[in-house]
């Protein structure tokens, strides 16, 4: 039996329909990546099934009951599930402690010794237990994220929902949430979670599920949705997520938009904040220079992508204009922005091609 | 100096009466209170209700309430709305004052409330904790800390604004001073003491604010 079955679900908002007649259901040990664009329903469809949000339509069984039913034991039924969020909602008036055996000595009547002692054991496992007594407000986004999953698993529940765990932290504390969610997964916890980190997704996905259209567009397993997304959107959506590109046509082309571009692509791979960094700084510096070659017009086309298979960054440049290598200069010619980039990738070549430069670099 | 002081505030036993008038104040103030705190969280409950026919009328107590002068509510319920009856001056301006701060309070309730986190109670509902749970554990207590400092100077207001008290026959310590002053033609003297007694019961609602603090800090850290 599921311990999810969600059945033609539908919500609005006024005249927003954000879901329509959505159906899935999730089986025990699954994990099920939820993905997709910005606002098509991620959220809602995961505070539907904590009921946080209140179906227009449609029906959603936890575990074989209810919880959309009249007079359903909501309360009851909630308890078999643990719903981590982006903002952590630790209890900012409680420490630690506090904020861990709140819900099993007054839900379940856990005396409080044995809760204390079971809560101790949990901060253990995700490398907290010295922070029994600190005060939300003194821990790191990692830090608290990772309370905040314990203080869920003090339920025992059946089934964990992750609302974007590591949206609002810093790219260093993502991979202590991440390796923490592991562990549940490992463990064999069943779990919904809603994720920008794609590779993550990848890694620890039994399946994904691709939001479009007002529901479930397309499903499968992470090959299936990574590497041969059938349907249109999904395809355009993947392809997205590889793959930077930019047309540059004048000396004052939108930088900052370019290195937006790259410090989002950069959080998806989970390059880390340096190798963002260097990746737009060969960039910038690469199209600075290629701007040398340009005749008249200015006609360059950047592109970026990230091959899995080579666990590297390759960055392509295509300028139009005179013969121009910008790796061939002697040492003392050679300009700064050409150094660093020489200094920061791995390899770099040029060739010249029927009035273009092609310039590949490898990060 | 302490010739003066003698002569006016002890000879004559005139520092009972002093006495007597700041007891006035003290149970004015203090009925108030209780009075405005419990029927300002009623006012703020309702003003929060998604219905209508509790909300509006909320609204409309909150905006006559602050919006109108409490010495011309005095005035109507001593000489109007109980001049009949033959209740006591005291519990007239107890109910005024009660009415009016009511006022306040639900206002002040209303934005600490507002401040809290709905997340966190989200947190609590998906726990497993019912609404009113979630209210008691992680609202109330939030909304509470949030509200301190403006209902402590609620308090101090009231006490400051009950001195209109001697409009309607009420010996409180301003019409008590008002009186020794005019006797003794001493007014300088006597309002700078009339003065620092109402400092001093500032200085008193302060003092037990920073003293409850202390305690629950002291409490938090003993969990240690
Ligand atoms: N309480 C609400 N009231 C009105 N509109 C809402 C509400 N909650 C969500 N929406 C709308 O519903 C749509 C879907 O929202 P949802 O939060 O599920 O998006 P999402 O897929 O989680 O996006 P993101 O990646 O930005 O978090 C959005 O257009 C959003 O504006
Ligand atoms: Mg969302």
């Amino acid at each position: 039996m599921s311990l999810i079955e969600v059945k033609g679900l539908c919500k609005s908002f006024g005249n927003l329909e954000v879901l329509k007649d959505v159906s899935f259901t999730v089986d025990e040990g699954e994990v099920v990546v939820i993905i997709g664009g910005s606002g098509c329903g991620k959220s809602v469809t995961l505070r539907s099934i904590e009921l946080l949000e209140k179906p227009d339509k449609g029906q959603i069984f936890i575990n074989g009951r209810e919880i959309t039913a009249k007079g359903a034991d909501i309360d009851s039924i909630r308890r078999e599930m643990g719903m981590v969020y982006q903002s952590f909602n630790l209890f900012s008036h409680m420490n630690i402690e506090e904020n861990m055996i709140l819900a099993p000595t007054r839900l379940l009547k856990m005396p409080r010794e044995e809760a204390v002692a079971k809560a101790k054991d949990l901060l253990k496992q995700v490398g907290l237990l010295d922070k029994l007594h600190a005060m939300p407000q003194n821990l790191s986004g990692g830090q608290k994220q990772r309370v905040a999953i314990a203080r869920c698993l003090m339920m025992e529940p059946k089934i964990m929902l992750f609302d974007e765990p590591t949206s609002a932290l810093d790219p260093t504390m993502v991979g202590e949430v991440l390796a923490t969610m592991r562990m549940l997964a490992k463990k064999g916890m069943t779990m919904i979670i809603v994720t920008h980190e794609m590779n993550f997704a990848k890694e620890i996905g039994s399946r994904i599920m691709f939001l479009a259209d007002k529901g479930v567009y397309e499903q499968g397993t992470p090959a299936e949705i990574f590497d041969n997304p059938r349907k249109e959107k999904t395809i355009a959506f993947i392809k997205k997520l590889k793959f930077i590109s930019m047309h540059i046509e004048s000396r004052d082309f939108d930088l900052m938009e370019l290195h937006g571009n790259i410090t989002t692509f950069g959080e998806r791979y989970g390059l880390g904040s340096k190798a963002a960094y260097r990746l737009q700084l060969c960039a910038e510096e690469l199209i600075y220079e290629m701007f040398k070659c340009a005749e008249d017009e200015i006609d360059t086309d950047l592109s970026i992508e990230y091959s899995e298979s080579e666990k590297c960054i390759r960055l392509n440049i295509d300028a139009k204009g005179k013969e121009y290598n910008p790796f061939a200069l002697s040492e003392d010619d050679e300009p700064m922005g050409v150094m660093i980039v020489k200094r920061t990738s791995q390899n770099y070549s040029h060739s010249y091609v029927s009035g273009t430069n092609k310039i590949s670099v490898e990060i | 100096m302490f010739q003066k002081f003698y002569d006016l505030l002890i000879a004559g036993g005139a520092w009972l009466t002093i006495l007597e008038g700041l007891w006035a104040t003290v149970q004015i103030s203090f009925f108030a209170l209780v009075l405005g705190t419990l029927l300002g969280a009623e006012v703020c409950a309702m003003r929060r209700s998604k219905h209508k026919i509790l909300k509006i009328p909320a609204s409309i107590y909150i905006a006559v309430l602050r919006g109108s002068p409490v010495l011309m509510l005095l005035m109507l319920f001593y000489y109007v709305v109980f001049a009949k009856t033959d209740m006591d001056a005291l519990v007239v301006a107890i109910i005024t004052f009660g009415l009016n701060t009511a006022a306040y309070i639900a206002e002040l309730m209303r934005s600490a409330l507002d401040a809290t986190d709905k997340g966190q109670v989200e947190a609590m509902r998906t726990l497993g904790f019912s609404g009113f749970a979630a209210f008691r554990y992680v609202t109330l207590p939030q909304a509470a800390e949030i509200a301190k400092p403006v209902y402590q100077s609620t308090i101090i207001n009231l006490i400051q604004w009950t001195s209109v008290v001697g409009y309607v026959t009420i010996t409180d310590l301003t019409r008590v001073i008002n009186n020794i002053s005019a006797r003794t033609m001493q007014p300088l003297f006597m309002i700078i003491v009339g003065m620092i007694i109402y400092l001093g019961l500032s200085y008193l609602v302060t003092g037990i604010f920073a003293l409850s603090d202390r305690i629950k800090k002291r409490k938090a850290g003993a969990k240690k």
